[in-house]
C-alpha cells in the first residue's frame, strides 16, 4: 500500500502555547483514518496544516508526496478540505455554487456541467440544483459542503467534525456516503470527538489530546496496545472520603489501568484482562474495605476506550478527578 | 553543447509551464470571483434600487444647482438694473461669472455650476460607494467561514483579490457610466467641453480603483467587517478633510515663516507640499472645475494656485502682482483696470489675499458690466463676455491640467499597491516567501497608513 498521507513532526506554535507537538502519522491509500480527541486538543490545527491554510512551526507534512511547506500548491490540487464550522455564500444557488468552485479548480464548461450533475446526484441533492444555498437544511449544506470537496477528484478527503450539529438520520447519511466515497478509492482523514460515528466507519483511528499524539494505528491495535479488557461501574456506598478511599485502593491494584470519578459516588475503572480479572480486583477491593453497592461492566465501545487512553497517557495519573 | 541547450530548453519549459500555470491560476482567480460576486450583486431588486436613487439624487441636485444659480441671476439683474450694484456674494462658488446680465454668460455659468456640482456630489458617492462595496470583500469571507474554502483551492490570491475588486468596480462604474448622460446636460449651457467631462470621469474612474483598492486592503487587513469598515472610512475622511486641514497648517506655518521677504505669495520653498494635496480627491475636482470657471478668479483657481504655485492672471485690486512661480523668476503682470473686488471669499493660503472688501466699481450704463478681471477684460476691457470665455480663460488665465493628473496618478498607484498588500493578507500560507530568513521587507513610503507595513509584519 502507499502512504497517502505522513506527517513528520508536525508542530503548531502560537507564541507560548502549543497546538500541535510533533505529530506523527502514517495513513495508508484507501483507508478512512479517525483523528479522535476533545475539543482543543489541536485536531483542527492538524488538518488546517493539512490543508495548507496553516503553515507549520516546525516539521512537515506530505499529501499524495508533496510537500505542505514547499509545493503547496500541489498539495490543494490533491485534497478536498471540509472545514468543521464553514459558511455558505448568500444569493448563490447549489449548481452556482459547484460551478464557483469548479471554476476556482480550472475545471472546462464542459466538465463543470458534467461535475455538477455527478456530484449533486452523489450527495442526493439533484433536486435542489436550483434552490438558494442558504436555503437549505443544516444536513444539505454540509453535504454540499461536502460535494464542494469533491470538485476536482481528489485523492485525499479532509473532513473537519463532518457529523457534528446533525440529527442521526443525516449522519447515517453521511455514513453512507463516506462508505461510497472510500469505495471509490479515496483516502479520507476525519475528525471527531464524537466516536460512535466513528467506531465503525474508521479502519485506523489517532487519539490527540494537548496537541500530542497518543496513540494510532488499527481500531484493534490500539485497544490492544493499552490492552484494556473492559470498562468497569463500580457505586460505592458511604461518604465521600470513603469513596476517596475506594478510589485510592483501586487505583493501588496492579489490573487497573486508570480511575475515574463521577458524581454520586460512581467510579468508572478501566481494566486489563477479561471477566477474571474484574472478579480478582472486586475481591481485593472487597478485601481492602471498600462497601459497593454495584460492579458491573460498562459498554465497552471506542468512546470509553478513549477516555480512558487519554486519562492514561496524557495526564500519567491513575486517579482523574472528571467534572460533572 | 547540444546537450547543454536542450538542458536550457527544457529548463526554460519546464519554466514556462510554471509560469503558465500561475497565470493560469491567475486569471481562473480573477473570472470565478468576479463572476460569483457580480451574480450575487446584480441578483434582486437591489442594484438596480440603488441605479435608480443615485441617478434620482443626481438629478435633482443639478436641478437645484440650475434653479438657484438662475434665481440668482435674475436678482443680480434686477439688483443691477435698480442701483447698479453687484451683490457681493455672487462671486463665490458655484455661480462665479454669472453676475453678467447677458444672457450667453449666466448660460455658461450654469454649465459651469451644475458641472462643478455634479463633480463634486460625484466624488463624493464614490469616495463613499467604492470603499463601501469593497470593505466587506474579505473579512466578510472569514466572517462567514468562506474564505477558508477558496484559499484551498488552487487559485491565486492575487487572482482572487482582483476579482473581488473588479467586480465591486464594475458595480460602481457603472453608476458612474449611467450619470454620463445627465452630467452631458452641462452641453447645452456651454462652458463645459467634452474635453472636461472626459477628464473629469477619467479621474472618477482612478479614485473609484484607489478607494475600492483601499477598502480591500482593509478588509484583508483586520479580522472583522465593522472594524474594516470604520477603519475605512476614517481613512476616506483623512484623505478628503485631513490632508486639507493639515496643508493649511503646514501653508500657515510655512508662510509665517516667509512673510518678512516681504512678497504676497511665499516662495516655494515655503509653501507645504503639493503632494500632500494628492491623495484628495477635491483638490482635483477644484482643478478641473476651475478649467471650466468663465474667469479665472474662481475660488477654485486660487486654491489651485495657491498649491501649485503656479500664477493665476488678473488678481484684482492690484495693478502689478509678483508671483514666484517655481523656475525662471518672479514675473511681474500688469493688470488693466477697471478692477472689482474678487468678492469670492475664500481666500485661501495667503495667496491673492491683497484683495479685500472696498467696492470699486466702474458702472457704465447702458453697456455691459465690466465682470470681474477675467478673461473677459483681457483686451479691451469692455467687450462683453461671450460662451467663448471658458476658453478664453484657458489661453489667457490658468493654466490646465496642472493638479489632477497627479492626483488620479497617485491614486492609480495608491490602489495597485494596497491591492497587492491585501493579497498578501488574505491567508498566512499564501505569502510570498524570501529565502533569506532574516529579509526585512522595504517598507513603502507611504503617508497615510503608518501602520501597514508593521500590519503586514506582525501577521505573519
Amino acid at each position: 500500500m502507499t502512504i497517502a498521507v505522513r506527517t513528520d513532526g508536525l508542530t503548531k506554535r502560537y507564541g507560548r502555547s502549543t497546538a500541535v507537538a510533533g505529530v506523527q502519522l502514517e495513513i495508508e491509500a484507501g483507508e478512512i483514518f479517525g483523528l479522535v480527541g476533545p475539543n482543543g486538543a489541536g485536531k483542527t490545527t492538524t488538518l488546517r496544516m493539512l490543508a495548507t491554510l496553516l503553515p507549520p512551526t516546525a516539521g512537515d507534512a506530505q499529501i499524495g508526496g508533496h510537500s505542505v511547506r514547499t509545493d503547496p500548491d500541489a498539495v490543494r490540487n490533491v485534497i478536498g478540505y471540509m472545514p468543521d464550522t464553514f459558511g455558505v455564500y448568500d444569493d448563490m444557488r447549489v449548481w452556482e455554487y459547484l460551478d464557483f468552485f469548479g471554476r476556482c479548480y480550472g475545471l472546462s464548461a464542459a466538465r463543470r456541467r458534467q461535475m455538477i450533475g455527478d456530484l449533486l446526484e452523489l450527495v442526493d441533492l439533484a433536486d435542489k440544483k436550483g434552490a438558494y444555498v442558504q436555503d437549505l437544511s443544516r444536513g444539505m449544506q454540509q453535504r454540499l459542503c461536502l460535494a464542494h470537496a469533491l470538485v476536482h477528484d481528489p485523492q485525499v478527503l479532509l473532513l473537519d467534525e463532518p457529523a457534528s450539529g446533525l440529527d442521526p438520520r443525516a449522519r447515517v447519511e453521511l455514513r453512507e456516503l463516506l462508505r461510497e466515497l472510500r469505495s471509490l478509492g479515496k483516502t479520507i482523514l476525519i475528525s471527531s470527538h464524537i466516536l460512535p460515528e466513528l467506531e465503525e466507519l474508521c479502519t485506523s483511528v489517532a487519539i490527540i489530546d494537548h496537541g500530542r499524539l497518543l496513540a494510532s494505528g488499527r481500531v484493534e491495535d490500539i485497544a490492544d496496545r493499552f490492552r484494556v479488557g473492559g470498562v468497569y461501574r463500580a457505586t460505592v456506598l458511604g461518604s465521600d472520603e470513603k469513596v476517596g478511599k475506594a478510589e485510592q485502593v483501586f487505583a493501588g491494584l496492579s489490573d487497573v489501568v486508570s480511575v475515574v470519578r463521577r458524581p454520586g459516588g460512581l467510579l468508572e475503572l478501566a481494566l486489563r484482562g477479561d471477566e477474571n480479572t474484574a472478579a480478582t480486583v472486586l475481591a481485593a477491593a472487597i478485601r481492602g474495605g471498600v462497601k459497593l453497592s454495584s460492579f458491573a461492566p460498562a459498554a465497552s465501545d471506542l468512546e470509553e476506550l478513549f477516555l480512558q487512553i487519554t486519562n492514561v497517557a496524557a495526564h500519567d495519573v491513575k486517579t482523574t478527578e472528571v467534572p460533572a | 553543447m547540444t546537450g547543454l541547450a536542450a538542458g536550457i530548453a527544457q529548463r526554460g519549459g519546464r519554466i514556462g509551464g510554471r509560469v503558465g500555470h500561475a497565470i493560469g491560476r491567475f486569471w481562473s482567480g480573477i473570472s470565478a470571483v468576479s463572476i460569483k460576486e457580480l451574480r450575487g450583486r446584480m441578483r434582486g431588486r437591489r442594484a438596480f434600487v440603488v441605479l435608480t436613487i443615485y441617478l434620482m439624487l443626481l438629478g435633482l441636485f443639478a436641478f437645484a444647482i440650475y434653479v438657484y444659480l438662475k434665481q440668482q441671476a435674475a436678482t443680480a439683474t434686477i439688483d443691477f438694473s435698480n442701483g447698479g450694484i453687484i451683490p457681493p456674494d455672487l462671486g463665490g462658488f458655484p455661480g462665479s461669472g454669472q453676475t453678467l446680465s447677458n444672457g450667453t454668460a449666466l448660460s455658461a455659468g450654469i454649465g459651469h455650476g451644475i458641472f462643478g456640482g455634479l463633480l463634486i456630489l460625484e466624488t463624493l458617492l464614490v469616495l463613499v460607494l467604492a470603499p463601501a462595496f469593497t470593505t466587506g470583500a474579505i473579512s466578510l469571507e472569514r466572517e462567514k467561514q468562506t474564505l477558508d474554502l477558496l484559499v484551498t483551492t488552487p487559485l491565486s490570491t492575487l487572482g482572487m483579490v482582483i476579482g473581488k475588486l473588479f467586480s465591486a468596480l464594475v458595480y460602481v462604474f457603472l453608476l458612474i457610466i449611467a450619470s454620463i448622460p445627465l452630467a452631458s446636460l452641462v452641453f447645452v449651457f456651454g462652458a463645459v467641453g467634452p474635453d472636461d467631462l472626459f477628464r473629469a470621469y477619467l479621474f472618477l474612474f482612478a479614485l473609484a480603483f484607489g478607494m475600492g483598492a483601499l477598502g480591500l486592503f482593509v478588509s484583508a487587513l483586520v479580522r472583522r467587517t465593522q472594524t474594516a469598515t470604520v477603519i475605512t472610512f476614517v481613512l476616506v475622511l483623512v484623505l478628503s478633510l485631513g490632508t486639507a486641514a493639515a496643508y493649511q497648517f503646514w501653508q500657515v506655518a510655512a508662510s509665517s515663516t516667509t512673510q518678512s521677504s516681504g512678497l504676497l505669495l511665499s516662495s516655494r520653498s515655503g509653501r507645504a507640499p503639493e503632494a500632500l494635496l494628492w491623495l484628495n480627491p477635491f483638490v482635483a475636482d477644484l482643478d478641473m472645475v476651475c478649467a471650466t470657471a468663465p474667469d479665472t478668479y474662481h475660488v477654485s483657481c486660487q486654491y489651485i494656485s495657491s498649491v501649485t504655485g503656479r500664477p493665476y492672471f488678473g488678481t484684482p485690486n492690484t495693478t502689478t502682482q509678483t508671483f514666484s512661480p517655481g523656475k525662471g523668476g518672479p514675473i511681474t503682470v500688469p493688470v488693466p483696470a477697471p478692477t472689482v473686488p474678487n468678492a469670492g471669499g475664500g481666500v485661501v493660503g495667503g495667496s491673492g489675499s491683497g484683495s479685500s472688501g472696498a467696492i470699486d466699481i466702474t458702472v457704465n450704463p447702458g453697456v455691459v458690466i465690466a465682470n470681474p478681471g477675467g478673461p473677459c477684460l483681457a483686451p479691451d476691457g469692455i467687450s462683453p463676455c461671450v460662451a467663448t470665455s471658458a476658453n478664453d480663460a484657458l489661453s489667457f488665465g490658468f493654466p490646465r491640467d496642472t493638479f489632477w493628473p497627479k492626483s488620479a496618478i497617485a491614486f492609480i498607484v495608491l490602489g495597485a499597491l494596497l491591492t497587492l498588500l491585501a493579497a498578501q493578507l488574505v491567508s498566512p500560507t499564501r505569502r510570498l516567501r524570501f529565502s533569506r530568513p532574516r529579509f526585512r521587507r522595504p517598507s513603502p513610503p507611504k503617508a497615510i497608513e503608518p501602520d501597514t507595513p508593521a500590519a503586514v509584519e506582525n501577521a505573519s
